[in-house]
């Protein structure tokens, strides 16, 4: 485990975040609010991309080609597995995973790596709508079902107490351990996270999540560009094979 | 599928202004609806950053006294 392998959790959930945002583009309460969700949609992504770009820059890149064939190799959470089917889960990612992933990014920037230093810093001043958005729906009151599922993804990714964020954080490479960055968020949110019970032996270090399973195949095979090909022309398709 | 209503009830209307460089005055580009400050700058980020503005403000419509409006004497 290593720093990369944190960085590429954020990528992946930040690219899942992405997606499940841009897919209410057209179903939120509001206008405002579409267009809201396609824009931190597009943020998400763009933000996912600059941090797949940094692998390389930390000297390790941990995506291997089961990442083309197998959807349990991608890093994202149990939450993204599956779409959104209500308004509440979008403002629960919104609010409190978003603003997690949020503050893994301040660790990252503030810490002694000089490629996250300087490539992630423009993503926290984008996060400030995203934080924004999140904290005002949040307080229009919503289900407390998918509140408390984030609460404990976001305890979970970041890890246990003597975990590989914790000892980054002691490195000096992260500016936060799983406490602080714990912190961090309920102080962003103004509230206590609920207790959080979490059998670190069933979690999953490399997917940073205790949930088994994966995401939908339909979301898979957009990941990969099959979405795509079904509309592609029949010459296009000739030619490729 | 959303239990929520797509037109809110108790929102408040925001004029969003902006400029592109320094030289030229703020302008109305624009207006948002939204229940509170927050999720106005928010809307008004998302719905308007098209272009590369050095500046963006958002302002209640409420707040705005006009002097006098078009048709008037």
């Amino acid at each position: 485990m290593s720093l990369s392998d944190v960085v590429l959790s954020i990528a992946d959930n930040k690219q899942m975040l992405g997606l499940r945002y841009a897919e209410w583009a057209t179903r939120a309460p509001s206008l405002e609010a579409d267009i809201a969700a396609a824009a931190m949609g597009l943020d998400d992504l763009g933000h996912s991309r600059v941090l797949y770009g940094c692998l390389e820059p930390l000297g390790a890149d941990p995506r291997g080609t089961d990442r083309e064939s197998d959807p349990a190799s991608l890093r994202a959470l149990a939450y993204f597995d599956e779409p959104w089917s209500e308004w509440a889960q979008f403002v629960a990612a919104n609010a409190i995973l978003d603003t997690a992933f949020t503050a893994m990014i301040e660790a990252c920037v503030n810490g002694s790596v000089e490629v996250l230093q300087h490539r992630l810093r423009k993503m926290l001043m984008e996060e400030r709508y995203h934080f924004l958005h999140g904290r005002s729906w949040l307080k229009s009151g919503i289900s407390q079902e998918p509140l408390d599922r984030a609460w404990v993804e976001a305890v979970e990714w970041f890890g246990p107490p003597d975990g590989e964020v914790a000892a980054l954080h002691r490195e000096g490479k992260l500016s936060m351990g799983p406490d602080e960055l714990r912190a961090r968020l309920e102080e962003q949110l103004d509230t206590k996270s609920p207790t959080v019970k979490i059998d670190w032996k069933k979690w999953d270090p490399i997917r940073r999540r205790s949930r088994p399973g994966a995401i939908d195949e339909r979301t898979f095979g957009m990941l990969r560009g099959l979405e795509e090909k079904k509309f592609a022309p029949s010459s296009a398709a000739a030619k490729e094979s | 599928m959303t239990q929520y209503k797509r037109v809110s009830g108790d929102a408040i209307e925001y004029n969003v202004f902006a400029r592109k460089t320094r030289a030229e005055p703020l302008h109305q580009v624009g207006s948002v609806v939204a229940p509170d400050d927050d999720l106005a700058v928010a809307y008004a980020r998302a719905t308007y950053d098209e272009e590369r503005w050095c500046e963006m403000a958002i302002v209640r419509k409420e707040h705005v006294i006009e002097l006098w409006q078009p048709g008037e004497p």
